[in-house]
């Protein structure tokens, strides 16, 4: 009875907020009919949070006539799942390098038309064609984040490797990301390896080697970016791995917290642009890439966010604090010669649960 | 005759209150704070509830979060304190199991009922989708998502107000004469009051406090203030958060204060 009452009173509800679906123009045959709304005159972008200046939406929404909203999510994971509920209609979402191949088998994307993407050219070559997307086929590189080694100089400064933590050198407080493949894969390269691999024999010495690290008397924990960032602030901690964006950002407060990146090499993380499968407006979504894409939208990102731009022709435009700083403009060279190396997926099975094994028993030591 | 406690149970009890509720003073203090990263005291400053007035997506999220508390209360109270009454009034053959059901929404994580939610919403929307009608997620859905897990809060208190009465008191009024709308309203929603507000109040702060179910049934383009705060948690909080949450906490804390005068019994005469 009240169960009737409860969807009588339910349905009107729910129908009040639907409306009719407009034909979309060309339905590709063969393909599920995409479910179109599109007025052309709103673009919906899911991003992480301040992760672009407001400024350049305003210019980008005077400059087309349209309005843009922004949704944040705080994790890939959860974005993921939001997506795939279909929930939300977005036009461009912002994944991580490692979430891409993800999208892409579960059909969330569109490819993208290069021939509306003319500034694509001021890409750097070696943030095109990466293993998570070959040939760029659904994403476009947006902003990165080298992993790097924080420290405040009133407290401590350290030498460019990996070994002020991993070495035999037990005097330092240190903290480490809370995040498995950033902590395995820092051990990995300063043992030389690739921060990929799925060679057991090299995952166990980094398990091998993780262990002895926890077990130091300067080991202060896993964290991550703001906590890290407020232990140097407040000069708690030697040394801390974080995010270069993360922990720069926190130099306009305090000129004396600096990051490096070990000469051994590091991991990066690439956050990119993606067009939605169920886009409703895939056209006004191509103008706003190629909008980021451009060499002065590029820069202002990066001067707002404080994080590194793969856009060779933004490199130039840069405020000149941000350009001096080595570890958010790691030499080209790196990208090439194998020490920087893209979090990239863990096939499944044996490495996989090697690395979730190592993990479980780091936090848990 | 007031027993007095021991004075070790005295110092623990404390040190519970300090251990829940220092982090929050933490908080709000440090909505205070003039640093921008707020590691360390840079002076006392209010200009953080300045700029978190100033901005355009706060107030926008605000304005959603009220809407979506008052409406949602409205509704999951009237029909929450029906479940309630009903519960309490007849002799149901289910009556455990209704029982069971109402509790469910209680004590499913918040994840899972988010999730679900958002598949249930999909799956409507598919079937919808064949008679050529489609919605977005957004401020229906996160209503409805707030009135399921509401409805359970509401009837429980109800419920359980009214457990110490008999139904011989609507009987009486009706054996004198009141006629059955009558005694309701005179008898039994009198009685029932405090456990309504009480029941309304509670629904109106989950409310405003949800996070993972508003999340997952939300649309693009509509967020609440806790979507908000915790998305905004990756890059760190900024002092204007932490401003808001200082203020989230203050509405949370007056509108539980009031639930509990409400609920506490009333001495007999």
């Amino acid at each position: 009875m009240k169960r009737a009452a409860l969807s009588a009173l339910l349905v009107p509800v729910l129908l009040s907020g639907c409306y009719r679906v407009e034909k979309p123009a060309q339905a590709q045959p063969g393909e599920a009919t995409p479910v179109t709304r599109g007025d052309g005159r709103t673009l919906r972008v899911f991003i992480w949070s301040e992760y672009i200046d407001p400024d350049l939406v305003k210019t980008f929404e005077k400059q087309n006539g349209v309005r843009v909203v922004l949704d944040t999510f705080e994790s890939n994971e959860a974005m993921l799942a939001k997506l795939q509920g279909g929930g939300a209609q977005y036009d461009i979402a912002v994944p991580s390098n490692y979430v891409v191949q993800t999208m892409i088998r579960a059909d969330l994307l569109q490819p993208l038309d290069r021939g509306a993407l003319p500034n694509l050219k001021n890409i750097a070559p070696g943030f095109l064609n990466a293993a998570y997307d070959p040939g760029n086929r659904y994403s476009v590189p947006y902003q990165y984040a080298a992993t790097g080694l924080a420290y405040n100089t009133q407290r401590y400064v350290p030498q460019d490797t990996w070994a002020e933590i991993f070495g035999p050198d037990d005097t330092r407080t240190f903290v480490l990301l809370d995040d498995p493949r950033e902590v395995i894969g820092a051990a990995l390269k300063y043992l030389g390896f690739s921060a990929n691999t799925t060679d057991v024999a090299q995952l166990r010495q980094a398990r091998d080697l993780l262990r002895r690290v926890v077990a130091k008397q300067g080991f202060q924990g896993f964290d991550g970016g703001p906590g890290t960032r407020n232990k140097l602030l407040a000069r708690q901690i030697d040394l801390g791995q974080i995010y270069v964006g993360d922990l720069l950002i926190a130099t306009e407060e305090d000129e004396n917290v600096q990051v490096l990146l070990p000469r051994q090499g590091t991991t990066i993380s690439m956050d990119t642009l993606v067009v939605l499968r169920r886009s409703p407006n895939p056209e006004l979504a191509h103008r706003f890439i190629n909008f980021i894409l451009d060499a002065d939208n590029g820069a202002q990102l990066s001067n707002y966010t404080y994080y590194a731009t793969p856009n060779a022709a933004s490199q130039p435009l840069l405020d000149d604090f941000l350009k001096d700083i080595p570890a958010l403009n790691p030499p080209a060279a790196w990208l090439t010669d194998g020490r920087l190396d893209f979090i990239g997926e863990l096939p499944s099975g044996r490495p996989q649960r090697l690395y979730d094994r190592i993990w479980t028993e780091l936090k848990s030591q | 005759m007031i027993r007095r406690t021991h004075p070790a149970l005295t110092a623990w009890a404390w040190l519970v209150y300090a251990f829940l509720y220092l982090p929050i003073i933490v908080l709000v203090v440090f909505s205070f704070n003039d640093s921008r990263f707020g590691a360390t005291w840079a002076g006392f400053t209010t200009k953080w509830y300045g700029v978190l007035f100033a901005r355009a997506d706060v107030r926008e999220a605000l304005a959603h979060t009220l809407e979506i508390a008052l409406l949602s209360t409205l509704v999951s109270t009237v029909l929450g304190t029906l479940v309630g009454l009903g519960l309490w009034r007849y002799t149901l053959r289910f009556r455990t199991a209704l029982t069971g059901l109402l509790v469910l929404p209680i004590v499913i994580p918040d994840v899972v009922m988010g999730v679900s939610l958002l598949m249930f919403y999909s799956f409507v929307r598919a079937g919808l989708e064949r008679l050529g009608w489609t919605f977005d997620n957004g401020f229906w859905t996160v209503l409805l998502a707030h009135v399921t897990f509401q409805i359970s809060y509401v009837a429980l208190t109800v419920r359980s107000r009214l457990a110490g009465y008999g139904p011989e008191l609507e009987e009486a009024a009706r054996d004198l004469g009141a006629t059955g709308l009558r005694s309701f309203t005179h008898v039994v929603l009198p009685l029932a009051l405090p456990g309504v507000l009480a029941g309304a109040l509670l629904a109106f702060t989950l409310s405003l406090d949800d996070f993972v179910v508003t999340y997952f049934t939300s649309g693009s383009g509509f967020s609440t203030l806790p979507v908000l705060i915790y998305t905004n948690v990756k890059r760190g909080v900024t002092p204007d958060i932490n401003a808001l949450s200082a203020l989230l906490v203050l509405v949370t804390v007056v509108a539980i204060v009031a639930a509990n005068a409400l609920l506490r019994p009333r001495r007999q005469p």
